[in-house]
Order: structure tokens, then C-alpha cells, then sequence
């Protein structure tokens, strides 16, 4: 099975030309907690097939951020957000697109595993599908399949996917819900440290499942673990009370951080 | 100046070290809580054994089936009042726990303003209620305007008795549900209603049972609110518009009367009717439980276990 | 708040700088040996030795410190290039050595002429010393003076050489041979330490002319 290792080597020959457009564009946004300005006017692009990692201490609006990006904070009291995200092109803030739709394109991970728990696996995986619609079975079972094999599943739990979801390790019930995120077919995958309540076997799993989506998904991962962004992202971004400090390729940022605060950041010296 | 594995074992000698009398008192502890529990325990238990002493010399198929006997002879049965019972039970909890749930629902997920917080308040008010008070209201409101004791009016009261308890359990067993299950499926582009109704309410389903069951439970037993409403009758079911008997009823008015058949059939009645509460907790839990998944722990989850 | 990388970052640069004196000390010997005809062989051979036990320490300490901190940004190019500089230094030990041992084969070279070598050997000295600073303060100007001493000691070698094809004398002609050779190849490792000294302070491995002249320049205007 493909290795971080493996693939890194292949994205390492595709870099002299770099073609991928756009998928993503974040426009000077900026959200708002109950009046406190905590993400300051960030602005950044997003390429398609690539995998962002967004770093930064504890409080600097790094989660808020990647909230912004499928607007989830309509569900949260006291947050407003202006500025704008395109979404090839179109604006999700705008008023004449429904979220609903747009969630379906641009799917999260949580940073808990939650997979739903009064279901098996196969009902967790086709809750978006089902919940939406979706009810010819011959379909359901083959997008649960795919799903499943995607987040590298599959052949763990194929033999019993009625088990309640719950049953499984934390690791399992993560690439569940992966899978789950997965099957409604979104065009961008953002998680929100993904793997920083599993064990290291489960992590390293997780990071694989990571790559081998990014060849298809774009991918934007907010991570406390620095390793795991150098491992994993193609770019990272720096975050700091709110601020966009740096956005570049990630071997930059990582051997030479064009900021100090990035530099003394990444190093370990603060934060 | 003392180094600091000296202040450390400096401060290890402050620690009390009566480890023999800490465990006494721990025993000590353990035994008033063991104390209190068999004190709650014994009045319930004794009332258990009493009427099943008592009761049960009466139980008979003539006793459950047929209509009551002249008063005195100790012939008869109290069928229609099982059925008055089962039948109170079946209409109230129709109209109050589809309102209870529903109430519940707008609490938990849409309540957090005013006008949540007044419902709410009135809610806990209404859960004291007296239940003769809301008898005399359904007296007044259905009875009057029918012009005729009726089920309808027993099941109106006693669903106002239901519906305040469904929904403040609801709330509860709603608001427990943690936020990410929301999230996840507002993630998976869902609308809010189809969140709370499929994910968010499935997840509450034991605590809502439980609120549930305790709603019948209590209605089962209420007799004030009957005795205006439904007022009792010595035939079966007579149509939704006549007077009915009912289990409580039954049970009031034997025991009211001076003779020793009567009393003896007032005792099996209240074996009935707890035989009847009993069963209705175990079938819902029990039917609950296999749904999920026919594994084992079958007795643990039917006593209302939760798995960890 | 010291980090858990810093007290392994310090015996790295404590290692560096006795390697990098010691380096100092054996070219200096070597260089007097030759041209003022003194017997420094066992010493210098001495130096030579210590030189390559620390590189040994050095590399371990490298590996060691990739394998548990995973540095990044700064503390990775410090590490990377303290494998490259720290070999470096042993080859300056090396070369230091064979000069010495030119002095041991050839025996009495005292009629020889080596006014030609004396410059070169100056430049080298101070390419040595230059090196060893450069890593010390990273400042930058230090690579622009190296590389203009290169070049000095470049084209010397190549004017002298066929010079003395055409000698008279054979055992001084070998002898300076031998020594231009050396003094050119220590002068080449210094100039490869530079490179690597380029890479912590800009991430680069190689500098052109117009990017040092212009930091330089930039560094000057900030001193005001």
C-alpha cells in the first residue's frame, strides 16, 4: 500500500510544472466572536489536489478559519463573518447560495471521532447519502464501498458492516468518519486535526488516507503536530492571533521560514 | 537551607498516616449509604409483598374477565376495569407524549430565549400540579361541555398530567446529546430539522423511554382525576362517550366497602394494576433493546443499561 | 525557556569550535613547517587524529539529534550543514598533515625557493581562519573575502605549476609541487565549507557573485 514516503517521491518529480488552478479562494475574511475581531482579514488560495496545512499556536483562529470555509458558524450564536470564499468561482457567503448545497461540496472531519452513535457502519457511512435522498440500495452500497475503501477501511469491517459504529477503535471510527464525509462527494475535505486523539499506528494510517485522497480531493487539515504537516500538506500557512503570518510551500516554511515569528514558531520556541 | 529531596520528605511526613483508621471510616461511610438504601427499600418492597400476599389468593380468570358482581357477593371480576385502564392508558399517551416530544424538541433545540425559558417555566409549574386540580379542570372544560362523564375527559386529564413530564424529560435527554453529533451531520449538509429528527432524537431515544415510562407509570395510577372524568361503570367499554372504569377506580371503591370479598378483590386489582406498569416497562424496553442489535447484555440493556 | 533541542545544540557548536581551532592550529603548523623548515610532523600528525575523532562525535551527535527533535527551519540547516563543515575540517587536518610529510620525505629542502609560496600560503592561512569565523558569526561578508581569495590562489597554482616543469632543481620542483597541490585543495575545502556556511544563513547552496555583492551591500546600509 502506498506509503507517505512513495507518494511525497512522486509529487516531487510532478513540481516543475505546477498547473492546478485554483479551487478555493478565501477573500479577506473575517469573523467575529461576539464583537472580539478573532480572525483578522486573512485571505488565502487554495490549489486543487493539494493538501494545506494551517499551523499555529492554541487561540489563533486557525479552527475558526477552517469553520469559515463550509460556514459552520451559521450555527454558532454571537459569530459573524464577512469577507468572501469561492468555491470555484462562486461565493458560499453570498445570498443567493444555499449552504446546504455547498456543504455537500466542501466536507468536514471533526477533531473527535463521531461517528453517529445509535448506527452501524454502513448506516454511518450513508447517513449524508440517505438523509438526502439517496435510496436506490444497489447506489447506497456502492458509494458506502467506495467510501470505505477510500478512508482504507474497507477491508477491516467488509465482513460485518452492520456493527454499531461504536464498537470500533478510535482509529476505525475516525476513517468512518472519513468515509461518511466522503460518500456525499465533496470536491474539498477539511479536517480538523484528524488525528490527534488516535494512537500513533492509527495517526500514520489517518496521514496515508490523507495522501492518497489528495491525488483526488483538495485538502486543507488544521494540525497541532508540525511533523505531521511537514508529512503530510504541500502548503502551510502560519497563523497568529488571528493573522495570516506566512503561506508558502511547506519544505519553505519548514527550512527557511521567510518570518521570524514563523521561524522562532516552528522551532519550538514559543507557543 | 534544605535540598529538596529533604522538603519533599519533609513535606510526606505532614500527610496523616492512619491508614487503618481511614479505612474504618471508610466502612463506616459505606455502611450508613448500604443503610439508607435498605431503608428506602424496605417500605417498597413490603408494600410489594403485602399486596402480592394479599392479592394474589383472588387472581382468577373469572376475576379478570368478568364484569363486577353484585356488591358483597364476591362474584365477579374487575374486567372492565382492565380494560378501562389499558384503554385510559392507550389514549393518553396518543395525545401527550406526541405533545410532550414535540415540546420537548422546541425546548432543547429551539429554547434558548424568552420565550423558551417562560415555556419552560410553566412547564415545571404544571408538573406539580395537584392531579385532582387538573381533574376538576377537565371536568369543567369536557365533561360540562359534553354533558356526559366520558374517556375523552379522563384522557385529556391525565395527558395534561403526561405531556409536562415527557417534556421536560425530552429536554433533558435532548440536551445531553453531545454538540458534534449536530455538527457532523450539519457537515454532511443536512438541514437543521432533519438533524434534530433523525440523528439527534434517535441518539436521546433511552432517555426519552425512560421519560416516557415514567409518564405512563404515574397516569396508570392517578384516581383523582378519574373519578371526574371517567367516574366508573360496572360494563365493558361502552364507547368513547360513556363512563368507563379503570383500574384505580375499581381498586378506591372496593376498598371503601366493608366487606371481606370486596377487600380481597381490591387486593387483586392492585396486583393487577402493577403487574400491568411492570409489563409495559419491560415489552418498551425490551423492544427496544433487540432492535438495536440481537447481541448479548439483552437482560443488562432491558434494565435500562447504557452501554460504555 | 530552553527547548529540548538546545543543550545538544550547544555541545554541536562547542564541538565545532575546538575542531575549528584545532584546524586553525594544524595548517598554521603545517605551512611554518615547510617554509621555515621546522619539524612539526608528529604534532600536526597528533592535531590531525583529534580532528577525526570529533568528526566522528559530530556526525553521531547530527544523527542523533534528526532522529529524536526532527529540527526544522533554522536548527536544520545548522545541523545539515555542521556534517559538511565538520568534514571539512578533517580535511584541512589531512592536508595539514601531507604538507608536514613533504618536509619528512624530501628531507633537507632549505636551499629551495619558496618565495613563491609564501603569498599563497598567507592567502590560505587566512582563508582557514576565515572559514572558522564565518561559521562562528554567519556573516555573510566573510564568503564574499573567501571567494576572492580562492580565486587569488586558483590562479597562482595555475601560473607556478608549469613553472616548474622547466626546473632545474628536481627535489624542490616535487617539493613545491606537492605543496602548491595541498595549499590548492585546502583552499578548495574552505571554499566548500562556504557553501555550506551560505546554506544556514540563506537556505541556498549556491551563491551567485551579483546575490552576495547585493546582501553585502544591503548589510552595509544597515550599520548607519
Amino acid at each position: 500500500m502506498t506509503t507517505v514516503m512513495d507518494v511525497q517521491n512522486t509529487v516531487s518529480e510532478k513540481q516543475p510544472t505546477d498547473e492546478r488552478k485554483y479551487k478555493m479562494i478565501a477573500e479577506n475574511v473575517s469573523v467575529y466572536y461576539g464583537g472580539i475581531h478573532t480572525v483578522k482579514n486573512i485571505t488565502m488560495k487554495f490549489k486543487e489536489r493539494s493538501v494545506t496545512s494551517l499551523i499555529g499556536p492554541s487561540g489563533c483562529g486557525k479552527t475558526t478559519f477552517l469553520r469559515c470555509l463550509n460556514r459552520m458558524h451559521d450555527m454558532t450564536k454571537n459569530a459573524r463573518v464577512e469577507g468572501k470564499i469561492l468555491l470555484d468561482g462562486e461565493d458560499l457567503y453570498s445570498k443567493e447560495v444555499d449552504p446546504i448545497y455547498h456543504r455537500r461540496k466542501v466536507g468536514m472531519v471533526f477533531q473527535k471521532p463521531n461517528p453517529f452513535p445509535t448506527m452501524s457502519i454502513y448506516d454511518n457511512v450513508a447517513a449524508g447519502l440517505r438523509l438526502n435522498g439517496v435510496r436506490d440500495k444497489k447506489i447506497l452500497d456502492e458509494i458506502v464501498e467506495d467510501s470505505l475503501r477510500m478512508s482504507y477501511l474497507w477491508d477491516e469491517v467488509k465482513h460485518d458492516l452492520k456493527k454499531p459504529a461504536m464498537e470500533l477503535s478510535g482509529g476505525q471510527q475516525q476513517r468512518v468518519c472519513i468515509a461518511r464525509a466522503l460518500a456525499i462527494q465533496p470536491e474539498v475535505l477539511l479536517m480538523d486535526e484528524p488525528a490527534s486523539a488516535l494512537d500513533p499506528i492509527a495517526t500514520q494510517k489517518i496521514e496515508e488516507t490523507i495522501t492518497e485522497l489528495a491525488k483526488e480531493f483538495t485538502i486543507i487539515i488544521v494540525t497541532h503536530n508540525m511533523q505531521q504537516a511537514v508529512r503530510v500538506s504541500d502548503y502551510t500557512a502560519f497563523m497568529y492571533l488571528g493573522d495570516l503570518i506566512e503561506f508558502d510551500e511547506t519544505k519553505k516554511i519548514f527550512t527557511q521560514p521567510k518570518n521570524e515569528l514563523t521561524a522562532k514558531y516552528v522551532q519550538g520556541q514559543f507557543g | 537551607m534544605m535540598s529538596s529531596a529533604q522538603k519533599r520528605a519533609e513535606y510526606r511526613s505532614l500527610f496523616k498516616h492512619n491508614v487503618k483508621g481511614r479505612l474504618v471510616v471508610d466502612k463506616i461511610a459505606m455502611g450508613v449509604v448500604l443503610a439508607c438504601v435498605v431503608i428506602a427499600i424496605i417500605p417498597l418492597g413490603s408494600i410489594l409483598v403485602e399486596v402480592f400476599k394479599n392479592g394474589l389468593a383472588a387472581l382468577s380468570v373469572e376475576f379478570l374477565t368478568q364484569v363486577p358482581g353484585a356488591i358483597g357477593t364476591g362474584t365477579g371480576g374487575i374486567g372492565p376495569a382492565i380494560q378501562g385502564t389499558l384503554i385510559i392508558i392507550g389514549m393518553s399517551s396518543l395525545i401527550g407524549i406526541p405533545i410532550g416530544v414535540m415540546s420537548g424538541i422546541f425546548l432543547a433545540e429551539f429554547g434558548d430565549n424568552k420565550l423558551g425559558r417562560t415555556v419552560r417555566f410553566f412547564n415545571d409549574v404544571f408538573m406539580e400540579f395537584p392531579s385532582i386540580v387538573l381533574g376538576i379542570f377537565a371536568f369543567l372544560t369536557i365533561v360540562l361541555l359534553l354533558g356526559h362523564f366520558s374517556l375523552w375527559a379522563g384522557a385529556f386529564a391525565l395527558s395534561l398530567i403526561m405531556f409536562p413530564i415527557v417534556a421536560r424529560t425530552t429536554e433533558e435527554s435532548l440536551k445531553l446529546v453531545p454538540l458534534t453529533y449536530r455538527e457532523a451531520g450539519l457537515a454532511l449538509g443536512l438541514r437543521q430539522w432533519v438533524v434534530t429528527f433523525r440523528i439527534v432524537l434517535s441518539a436521546a431515544k433511552n432517555g426519552m423511554i425512560t421519560g416516557i415510562l415514567l409518564a405512563v407509570a404515574r397516569i396508570s395510577g392517578e384516581t383523582a382525576p378519574l373519578i371526574m372524568t371517567v367516574l366508573g361503570s360496572s360494563q365493558f367499554f361502552g364507547g368513547f362517550d360513556s363512563p368507563m372504569d379503570a383500574l384505580p377506580l375499581r381498586i378506591w371503591r372496593l376498598s371503601l366497602l366493608p366487606y371481606d370479598s370486596a377487600q380481597l378483590q381490591g387486593w387483586g386489582a392492585a396486583v393487577v394494576l402493577i403487574i400491568i406498569i411492570l409489563s409495559i416497562n419491560i415489552g418498551v424496553r425490551y423492544y427496544f433493546a433487540t432492535k438495536n442489535s440481537a447481541k448479548g447484555k439483552l437482560f443488562y440493556r432491558v434494565m435500562g443499561g447504557r452501554k460504555r | 525557556m530552553t527547548r529540548l533541542i538546545d543543550p545538544p545544540l550547544k555541545s554541536l557548536s562547542a564541538l565545532m569550535a575546538e575542531m575549528g581551532d584545532l584546524a586553525i592550529q594544524s595548517v598554521m603548523l603545517a605551512i611554518d613547517s615547510y617554509l621555515y623548515d621546522k619539524d612539526t610532523a608528529t604534532q600536526v600528525h597528533d592535531i590531525s587524529n583529534e580532528i577525526s575523532k570529533k568528526y566522528f562525535q559530530v556526525a553521531d551527535l547530527t544523527f542523533d539529534i534528526f532522529l529524536r527533535y526532527q529540527p526544522v527551519a533554522d536548527d536544520f540547516r545548522l545541523i545539515r550543514s555542521s556534517i559538511e563543515i565538520s568534514y571539512g575540517f578533517t580535511r584541512f587536518g589531512r592536508y595539514a598533515y601531507d604538507i608536514t610529510q613533504v618536509r619528512s620525505t624530501f628531507g633537507d629542502i632549505s636551499e629551495c625557493d619558496k618565495s613563491w609560496l609564501v603569498e599563497v600560503a598567507e592567502k590560505v592561512k587566512t582563508m582557514i581562519k576565515d572559514s572558522v569565523m564565518y561559521f562562528a558569526e554567519l556573516d555573510i561578508r566573510k564568503a564574499l573575502t573567501m571567494q576572492e581569495n580562492e580565486d587569488y590562489v586558483d590562479r597562482l597554482y595555475r601560473e607556478r605549476l608549469p613553472m616548474l616543469i622547466n626546473s632545474q632543481n628536481t627535489k624542490c620542483a616535487l617539493a613545491e609541487a606537492l605543496v602548491l597541490r595541498y595549499l590548492e585543495r585546502l583552499a578548495d575545502h574552505a571554499m566548500f565549507m562556504s557553501d555550506a556556511i551560505n546554506y544556514i544563513v540563506t537556505g541556498k547552496h549556491k551563491l551567485t557573485k551579483q546575490f552576495m555583492v547585493k546582501n553585502t551591500i544591503d548589510r552595509d546600509f544597515m550599520q548607519f
